[in-house]
């Protein structure tokens, strides 16, 4: 059962810094931190204190709203700090790490095995040993509310946007860990589980492309074909009342993992790219999850001044090198922090920076990869043009309409012309082509919170 | 050289900054320091929020584009300005004296608007503390291409200033006003001095007369547009008329003749419409749209007498067959740069369609059915942009049915 969907909206931008196919190993330097802050709106009630040692899986901590969903740690060793931000909300938790393999086990299953388990039986697992976080779910993209059923689950295996890693590579050797997490989620909705994938990936079969007890469809077009919210919206869209879970391949990778080891998987494959990283230096590193982002990076950027990007160019958190990897990060995108002011910019027929529009010279260079920067490349205006966003939005989504609805907070209106059906990530394209330098994704992220907050 | 050059502004610039920042001597002006920096220098400003590139696209470069595709129809409208002047004064010239004459003509009326403009634009900025808008580069000069060459300067500020600040400034700036000021400023004029405005008036330049020896008012010589009205309700043909009278097809085709100063030629319009459709600034959809309507109408209009029917009176535009409509007067003009302003025109995809062919309609409307008004496009065109919110707004309410019925289509396939 395959289906095909060619995506014809939006825009694959001609970007330097590439990641190659390799991956090498970093080895665990330092502390190690977890963050609950990572977590958006969830709040957390520490089980553990400054001093006491902890098993690789031991109890951190817990929700404050979900007595059962506990957070813990990746590595055994001892807690060294727990630091606190605004209102006592716990921000991380430092750990210094100890070599012994002190490991916290967990039930462990077969890959045949999980097709029979009882759902009830999975969730309260998943909970327990805190990978349900990497279930997340829509509307809202908020992690998924395990006591109501999703009618269907969705997968991403795709990486239009640059730079993602890509989850064939991921998979590459993992093929039990790959069916035991899938089968886990079988068992989870009554609905169908679909796998995502891109077009190209099905001339040469691999793991993925042959996952058995699910739904792959393959779609072709340029990002945001490979978005989560483009799959959702072709195979089986959200209605008012409706959720479906949503997660990526590095994601059931990681939950058939722990499946199968009955051990709380302590690291994580990551992504360097961008024309921040070295050449050399690009591609996949496999880290302990919650060390130092600074011992990755360690000789592996540029030099000057770089911004690193937790998520992809178009749509990420700004990540500061002291930081740590967090549980739900797979990889970074590393990028210089352009200043640089240029004579004449705004009509100099520039060939060096890209553009998605005809009137700026570049835009009629085929097949000529651009390097980026930081810059805004213009300054912040009212929004003249219209109906130049639409063609970057591959779901049937008005965007002048509602972003002004989002604008006037009129939510009614927002709900009416389809926000729930999106994630701000959608619109990371218009922001981008935006010549008014206007974030739509800002836009859209309020609008949503405040309709999460008031309920529709 | 060019290094150094940009090294200099840059560092002039970091100089006199402190002044205009808060505390700073000249703290009010900051919005002209804001204007003229990123004019010199692309700002140095990054990416704030989750996308962390930008496109090397800036509004500038946008509104720049249109002032140069409005560049062939200021130099025809010059040419054209001279060469009437020395036709209507009977005095020989060779191209040069034509050029030239046409430029101490037309070139003091594009200078009144922006000057003038201009001091309301950075008013407005100031008082307001919000950016200068390059909108203004557009409406600037759009507005003086819409006059003709014989209007006084007082009535060109009288016009800029009314177009600026009661048709964009009051609304909150460019983006939120519903009217185009450049033709907000010409419909006052249009109303409020008519007689400098229309019909058979606009070749009266003034001359020196050598063989005299004073200044003298040139001969009248009429538009096709306002002797076209003028030819009253008798069904005649009226193409062979307006061809006796000067105005062949290639005549109102190529536009040497009297007329506002950009409007006569077609052939600097549509280098213009090329110039605005290939890089993607103006919307070809409105400009179809409104050639479609045009015809579509004209052609129909033909079909009428011309004349009193019942209780209409029909002027002799009935009768013109609907290529003298597409260049004949101002419409050509008006749909190219008029219309497709994206700030006062429909939004939507579908509803720029509707817009376009409206206009086109509207146009044609006036003219026929209309004695009072010769000319129907400026007319069309307000008119339409005051009803764009309201095309706009059933082309959504129209996507929000489509969204349900695609949306329901899962529920039932669920059961």
């Amino acid at each position: 059962m395959t289906a095909d969907f060619k995506i014809k909206n939006g825009l694959d931008i001609p970007m330097e810094g590439a990641p190659g196919d390799q991956i090498r190993s970093v080895p665990l330097k330092g502390t190690v931190s977890v963050f609950p802050s990572e977590y958006k709106r969830v709040k957390f009630k520490m089980l553990a204190e400054e001093g006491d040692t902890v098993k690789q899986g031991g109890v951190l901590a817990r929700r404050k709203d979900q007595q059962d969903f506990l957070l813990r740690s990746p590595v055994a060793g001892k807690i060294l700090e727990i630091k606190l931000g605004e209102r006592r909300s716990l921000q991380e938790i430092v750990i210094d790490p100890t070599d012994a393999a002190d490991q916290e086990t967990f039930t462990t299953f077969t890959v045949n095995g999980l097709l029979k388990t009882p759902r009830e039986d999975l969730l309260s697992h998943l909970k327990d040993t805190g990978l349900m976080a990497l279930i997340r779910q829509r509307p809202f993209n908020v992690i998924a509310d395990a006591s109501v059923p999703p009618k269907s689950i969705f997968v991403n295996g795709m990486n239009t946007a640059p730079f993602r890693p890509d989850a064939h590579l991921l998979a590459r050797g993992k093929a039990e860990e790959l069916q035991a997490g899938l089968n886990a989620l079988t068992r989870l909705t009554d609905g169908p589980v679909h796998l995502c994938l891109a077009a190209a990936k099905a001339v040469t079969p691999d793991l993925l492309t042959k996952a058995a007890n699910v739904q792959v469809n393959y779609f072709d077009g340029p990002h945001p074909s490979g978005n989560t919210s483009t799959h959702i919206h072709y195979l089986d869209p959200v209605l008012p009342g409706d959720t479906v879970w949503t997660l990526r391949v590095s994601d059931v990778l990681r939950i058939g993992e722990l499946l199968l080891n009955g051990v709380i998987p302590s690291t994580q494959t990551l992504l360097l790219a961008g024309n921040g990283v070295k050449p050399e230096a690009r591609g996949d590193v496999k880290a302990t999850t919650g060390m130092s982002l600074s011992a990755i990076l360690d000789g592996a950027l540029i030099e000057g001044e770089t911004r690193i990007v937790r998520g992809d160019a178009l749509y990420g958190d700004i990540a500061v090198p002291e930081s740590g990897v967090y549980f739900y990060d797979q990889g970074y995108v590393v990028l210089p922090e352009d200043r640089e002011r240029h004579l004449l910019g705004w009509y100099a027929p520039t060939t060096e920076m890209y553009s998605a529009h005809k009137v700026v010279p570049s835009a009629w260079l085929k097949g000529k990869k651009f390097t980026f920067g930081t810059n805004t490349r213009g300054s912040k205006r009212a929004l003249v043009l219209t109906g130049i966003y639409d063609k970057y939005v591959p779901l049937d989504i008005m965007v002048d309409p509602l972003s002004r609805a989002c604008i006037s907070k009129d939510t009614e209106d927002a709900i009416a012309l389809g926000i729930l059906e999106t994630d701000p990530e959608d619109f990371a394209l218009c922001t981008f082509v935006c010549p008014s330098k206007t974030d739509f994704g800002a836009i859209v992220a309020e609008t949503l919170a405040l309709i999460q907050e008031e309920g529709f | 050289m060019n290094k150094d050059l940009k090294e200099t502004i840059e560092s002039k610039h970091k100089e006199i900054e402190p002044l205009f920042h808060k505390g700073g001597k000249f703290e009010k002006f900051f919005p002209l320091f804001e204007a003229q920096d990123p004019f010199a220098l692309t700002p140095p400003d990054v990416t704030k929020g989750h996308t962390h590139v930008r496109d090397a696209v800036d509004l500038k470069r946008v509104m720049f584009t249109v002032v140069v595709a409005l560049i062939p129809c200021l130099l025809w409208g010059i040419f054209n300005a001279g060469y009437n002047y020395y036709h209507y004064s009977g005095i020989e010239a060779n191209p040069f004296m034509i050029l030239f004459r046409g430029a101490l003509i037309v070139m003091p009326i594009v200078l009144t608007s922006y000057i003038v403009g201009g001091i309301w634009e950075v008013t407005f900025a100031i008082v307001r503390k919000h950016e200068i808008n390059e909108g203004f580069l557009v409406t600037g000069l759009l507005f003086p291409l819409t006059l003709p060459p014989t209007i006084a300067l007082w009535q060109v500020a009288v016009g800029i200033t009314f177009g600026v600040v009661i048709g964009k400034e009051i609304f909150g700036g460019t983006g939120f006003n519903i009217l185009n000021p450049a033709l907000t400023a010409r419909a006052y004029l249009f109303f409020a001095h008519a007689k400098d405005m229309t019909g058979d008036v606009w070749a009266k330049f003034r001359y020196f007369d050598p063989e005299l020896g004073k200044y003298v008012d040139g001969k009248t010589g009429a538009t096709p547009l306002g002797l076209g009205a003028s030819y009253g309700g008798q069904a005649a043909d009226v193409t062979e008329r307006l061809s006796s009278d000067g105005f062949s097809l290639a005549t109102i085709f190529g536009g040497l003749m009297p007329g506002s100063i950009a409007e006569t030629s077609a052939i600097p319009i549509l280098i213009g419409a090329a110039i605005l459709i290939v890089s993607g600034v103006g919307s070809w959809k409105i400009m179809a749209g409104g050639v479609m309507g045009l015809l579509g109408t004209a052609i129909l209009m033909n079909f009428l007498p011309s004349g009193v029917v019942g209780d209409v009176t029909l002027t002799t535009w009935t009768q013109v067959p609907f290529i003298y409509h597409l260049f004949m007067g101002s419409f050509l003009f008006g749909i190219v740069f008029m219309a497709t302003d994206p700030v006062s025109a429909a939004q939507t995809d579908m509803g720029k369609w509707i817009y376009g062919v409206l206009i086109g309609v509207v146009t044609v409307l006036v003219r026929v059915t209309n004695p009072g008004f010769p000319e129907g496009v400026m007319l069309a065109i307000i008119f339409m942009n005051v009803m764009a919110p309201i095309i706009d707004y059933y082309v959504v309410r129209g996507h929000i049915a489509k969204r349900n019925a695609y949306l329901r289509k899962f529920s039932y396939a669920k059961g």
